[in-house]
């Protein structure tokens, strides 16, 4: 296999489905195809329905990825897909089409690791060397800091939610707002027009280990709509971002600061939040730390991002997984790619 | 001379095979409800090792159980792409059909839930178009049932013989009730009358159960009254009542804006399970006509029809008797 391996990457775990396509560090191909607005009525993701639409979507998505990226399947070295964590049957539509590439290729599978692939996406910016970085990993299903020196070795997890995910405390919260699902695009938009220092939320956790709980926030948050339930949205929806934008970077920046690492990696959906952006370029000039954070299609569950990683495991000598390796909804995060 | 790779993962069997010209030249299976995903690629690896040009891939594409079922479908379309070659897709039931030559007989397929994906063959042809049924509908049934997964030899025939689509069979819709995350369930307390008697009258706003008899109800004996929380609110409560040898749900209802999520799902789940224990024979419960939210609910959770009370809910509102048995 050459140093600049190709690679396609495929990604199942929750509502999108997706297709990533690399060589090396180059990314080619970034296909994904999303059942959120099925699952809007329904206030949450539907598995069935997400599991459904995989199914259908995967052959175009994959052909589809194969001609932004203009290259055929042959051409293909290894191929690697989302093992975890996700839905149990939104995975294995990905897990097993992957399989089916691989063995009708008679080329090497690996099942990676969601979160690490999150934080793999930073690879794909070449004009840039690897180098150590804690990664403040923030989405719908988690909230982590992790600490991050060779991703194709694996991660260090240094904190994660202890009840809610971020992602998922702004779904909760745009519920209680009225507002769309899914949840953050639309409290980042109203709170543009709020004053986030109008209500003084809780900060949840303020412990000196790296974990996050936003439940408190949240029950805080819904009592205070019950007792002024004519107090003005766009300031409740700024407040609340405020206190989770607030507590998730006074951890990660500790964790810098601490691990003695110059470099912030924001993934996961919830970084593609504004405030959440513009706040943490604040606080990391203050602290002299370097923060990267992937454009905004990235950031979101894509498949280039299982690519990057599969790429920088393959590149790194690690064995690919065995035929039928299982398929498990949670995994250590420390683990980047399946036996 | 077309080889057909054989797929099948629509039971709890999961089967591969290699056919052609009518002949099995290689088969596997593994019997595992859970383990598709797994089983699947070392089964078509160890064929492939053994003859690995192959011309066609005929998928069983169900009805089955919706998880398993996507295995197959996701790894053989995507093993005909990377190859170049056609996939079909044959339907589970026909294929298991081809199997039996009664006159009068029946294919069926674990649906789970107590319920079963069937076809009906009479005279060698499909009768009724595949359905579902439930444990007791089809115990009712003298001509032959038959269960055995379809072989790799049936699917390959019906492939060849053009009977194929390109679509999951699913029959069933998609159960579009996320789980009732964040929210708790337990007995109620009398603290709970005052917000649940609050919730009755900004629903039920014709004829709403009065404080008194909410409080009534939690003085009365041989009774299951169950709340569900939200952020220590009361967002539902369900009500079911021992009444000689069956039990009769009281009651059963969901803030509006809570509405499915699976509350009531988990509310009549526990009220199943405590009924079972109560051992009782049935269920029974009175709903008003035309109560579209709830009657899908019911009626995928065995209740059935049995009476109509006219002017129950007051003048011109008839309210529809419906039955669950039990069984042992």
């Amino acid at each position: 296999m050459s140093s600049q391996p190709l690679i396609l990457g495929i990604e199942t775990s929750c509502d999108e489905t997706a297709v990533g396509i690399v060589r090396g560090r180059t990314l080619l191909a970034n296909v994904i195809s999303s059942s959120v607005e099925e699952h809007a009525r329904f206030g949450g993701v539907v598995p069935e329905i997400a599991s459904r639409a995989h199914l259908e979507a995967m052959p175009f998505v994959l052909q589809q990825a194969l001609r932004e990226a203009k290259v055929a399947l042959r051409d293909i070295d290894a191929i690697g897909v989302t093992a975890g964590p996700g839905l149990i049957g939104a995975l294995l539509v990905g897990t097993s089409a992957a399989e089916g590439l691989a063995l009708a290729l008679d080329k090497p599978i690996y099942g990676v690791n969601h979160l690490s692939a999150h934080l793999a996406v930073d690879a794909l910016d070449e004009s840039r060397s690897l180098q150590p970085a804690i990664g403040l990993l923030v989405s719908g299903g988690h909230s982590s800091i992790i600490e991050v020196t060779d991703l194709a070795k694996g991660v260090r997890v240094l904190g994660a939610t202890i009840d809610d995910a971020a992602g998922e405390a702004f779904d909760k919260i745009a519920r209680l707002l009225e507002l769309d699902f899914p949840g953050g695009p639309a409290i980042d938009r109203l709170a543009k027009s709020g004053d986030l220092e109008a209500i003084d939320f809780p900060r949840g956790l303020q412990s000196s280990d790296y974990n996050f709980s936003f439940s408190g926030l949240k029950t805080a948050v819904s009592r205070y709509l019950k007792q002024a339930p004519s107090a003005v949205k766009a300031d409740v929806a700024a407040s609340f971002q405020e206190a989770v934008v607030d507590v998730l970077l006074t951890k990660a920046i500790r964790a810098c600061t601490e691990k003695g690492i110059e470099s912030l990696l924001i993934a996961g959906g919830v970084a593609a939040n504004s405030r959440l952006r513009a706040e943490a370029q604040r606080r990391c000039d203050l602290a002299k730390i370097e923060l990267r954070t992937p454009p905004a299609a990235l950031c979101t569950d894509n498949g280039a991002m299982v690519a990057a990683l599969t790429s920088l495991a393959v590149s790194g000598g690690v064995s690919p997984s065995s035929i039928g390796f299982s398929t498990l909804s949670t995994v250590p995060l420390d683990q980047p790619t399946w036996a | 001379m077309t080889k057909v790779l054989v797929i099948d993962t629509s039971t709890d069997r999961t089967s591969a095979g290699l056919v052609s010209e009518g002949e099995v030249l290689v088969s596997y299976f593994h019997d595992d409800p859970l383990a598709h995903g797994e089983v699947l690629p070392k089964l078509v690896a160890q064929i492939l090792a053994t003859d690995s040009s192959i011309d066609l891939v005929a998928i069983a594409v169900g009805p089955g159980p919706f998880t398993g079922l996507r295995v197959g479908i996701a790894f053989g379309e995507a093993f005909a792409l990377a190859r170049e070659i056609p996939w079909v897709g044959v339907s589970s039931l026909a294929a298991m059909a081809q199997a039996h030559n009664d006159p009068d007989f029946i294919v069926a397929i674990d649906a789970r839930r107590r319920e079963f994906f069937c076809e009906h063959y009479r005279e060698g042809k499909l009768v009724a178009p595949a359905r579902t049924l439930q444990r007791e509908e089809l115990a009712e049934f003298t001509i032959p049932i038959y269960y055995e997964p379809p072989t790799v030899s049936a699917i390959a025939a019906l492939a060849l013989a053009g009977e194929t689509t390109t679509k999951p069979i699913y029959i069933r819709k998609p159960d579009a009730y996320p789980a009732p995350k964040g929210i708790t369930f337990r007995p109620w307390s009398q603290m709970d009358l005052v917000p649940i008697y609050a919730l009755e009258k900004s629903i039920y706003l014709d004829d709403p159960w009065s404080l008194e008899q909410f409080k009534e109800e939690y003085a009365g004996k041989s009774r299951q009254y169950l709340v569900a929380e939200f952020e220590g609110v009361v967002v539902g409560y369900a009500g079911v009542m021992l009444a000689g040898d069956v039990t009769d749900i009281l009651t059963l209802t969901v803030a509006p804006e809570f509405r499915r999520r699976g509350i009531a799902r988990e509310f009549l789940k526990r009220m199943v399970d405590w009924s079972r224990n109560q051992k009782v024979d049935a269920m029974m419960l009175e709903m008003r006509v035309g109560n579209a939210e709830a009657e899908p609910l019911y009626f995928e959770n065995g209740f059935r029809k049995i009476a109509e009370r006219a002017n129950y809910y007051g003048p011109g509102l008839t309210a529809v008797v419906m039955r669950k048995e039990l069984g042992k």
